[in-house]
């Protein structure tokens, strides 16, 4: 008999994660970890939080961590990434960031990022809305949803269309790995880790902005369960935002 | 013999581990966990744990520790 697993190393020893229940946060940030753990990246590492759920990210990996200002992580990394490139050290650097930092305050910062070709990685949990200041409206809320600030649904006239990220940062030229992936049934999640490990390697191996875009459940604040939250996803949210590479220049 | 091990005080009942079981063996308890529900625990009396690792997979809030197969 042989242990098939365990919590990976790069988690801090007796962290309880502080997540709403059912939240693919923990989930996400245990497939960073697992990632670093297996590219052994755990002491060369540099992540950079942002504002919202995402910043509880420093609470739990066991790696050096900065907070940013809010949406300017990708800025926060260019900087960091470069100073120590300057210094002779190649550090690996990665943000992890919700889609209000994301895509909607940091936009210029990310795209900006993106377009230089910064060789830095950005994870960005989608869950299509503002989820720590109460489920409010965000660039990423699909139409018909109703949120806090959009009760009758997000419509066209009033609130305009959502942003589909993976899409735009693809279309970057810096921009070396483009993807979106889900975390509702187990074979997404296992993709989920092969795409955020090709984005890490991406890097480790200098070729410029990648990034993945992760499909993410809020139960609390579209007010589901769990279980409900990620048919949610299955049936109605991967028609708005489908999954797949969007741009990947090792094997276009 | 196949198993899990969970840790009941990181269980916050979400029980997204109890849809993806093939085998069933994880089931509410009658313990009350720190969000106020039922926490899961693991029901094997027949050895049927295949030791397939999709519950800790799932597991949102690493309460699934450790898995053995």
């Amino acid at each position: 008999m042989q242990q098939v697993y365990s919590i990976p190393k790069s988690i801090k020893q007796n962290s309880t994660f502080t997540f709403c229940p059912g939240c693919d946060h923990g989930l996400a940030i245990k497939l960073v970890a697992q990632v670093i753990d297996e590219l052994e990246l755990k002491e060369n590492t540099i992540a950079v939080a942002s504002s919202g759920c995402s910043v509880l990210l420093y609470d739990f990996l066991d790696v050096d961590c900065i907070e940013s200002p809010h949406g300017r992580a990708c800025a926060v990394a260019t900087g960091i990434k470069r100073a120590h490139k300057a210094q002779g050290y190649n550090k690996f650097v990665f943000t992890y960031q919700g889609d209000g930092d994301f895509a909607s305050i940091g936009l210029a910062e990310s795209l900006h990022s993106a377009l230089r070709g910064e060789n830095i990685t950005a994870i960005c949990i989608n869950n299509t809305n503002y989820g720590m200041t109460g489920g409010q409206l965000g660039p990423t809320t699909a139409m018909g949803q109703i949120t806090t600030t959009s009760q009758s649904g997000r419509n066209k006239e009033y609130h305009g269309f959502p942003i589909k990220t993976a899409e735009h940062i693809a279309l970057c030229e810096g921009t070396s790995f483009s993807a979106r992936v889900a975390l509702y049934d187990i074979k997404n999640i296992i993709n989920a880790k092969k795409q955020i490990k090709k984005a890490f390697e991406y890097q480790k191996k200098g070729l410029g902005f990648s990034f993945v875009e992760i499909l993410s459940t809020c139960p609390t604040n579209w007010k589901l369960t769990p279980q409900d939250s990620h048919k949610k996803i299955e049936n109605e949210l991967i028609k708005v935002y489908p999954l797949g590479i969007f741009k990947d220049i090792e094997n276009d | 013999m196949s198993h899990i091990k969970i840790d009941g005080n990181k269980c916050k009942s979400c029980y997204l581990c109890m849809d993806v079981c093939p085998k069933k063996l994880i089931k509410k308890s009658e313990k009350i966990g720190k969000t106020g529900n039922c926490i899961v625990e693991f029901d094997d009396k027949n050895q049927e744990c295949i030791g397939c690792a999709q519950c800790a997979l799932v597991c949102p809030d690493m309460a699934i520790v450790e898995v053995y197969r």
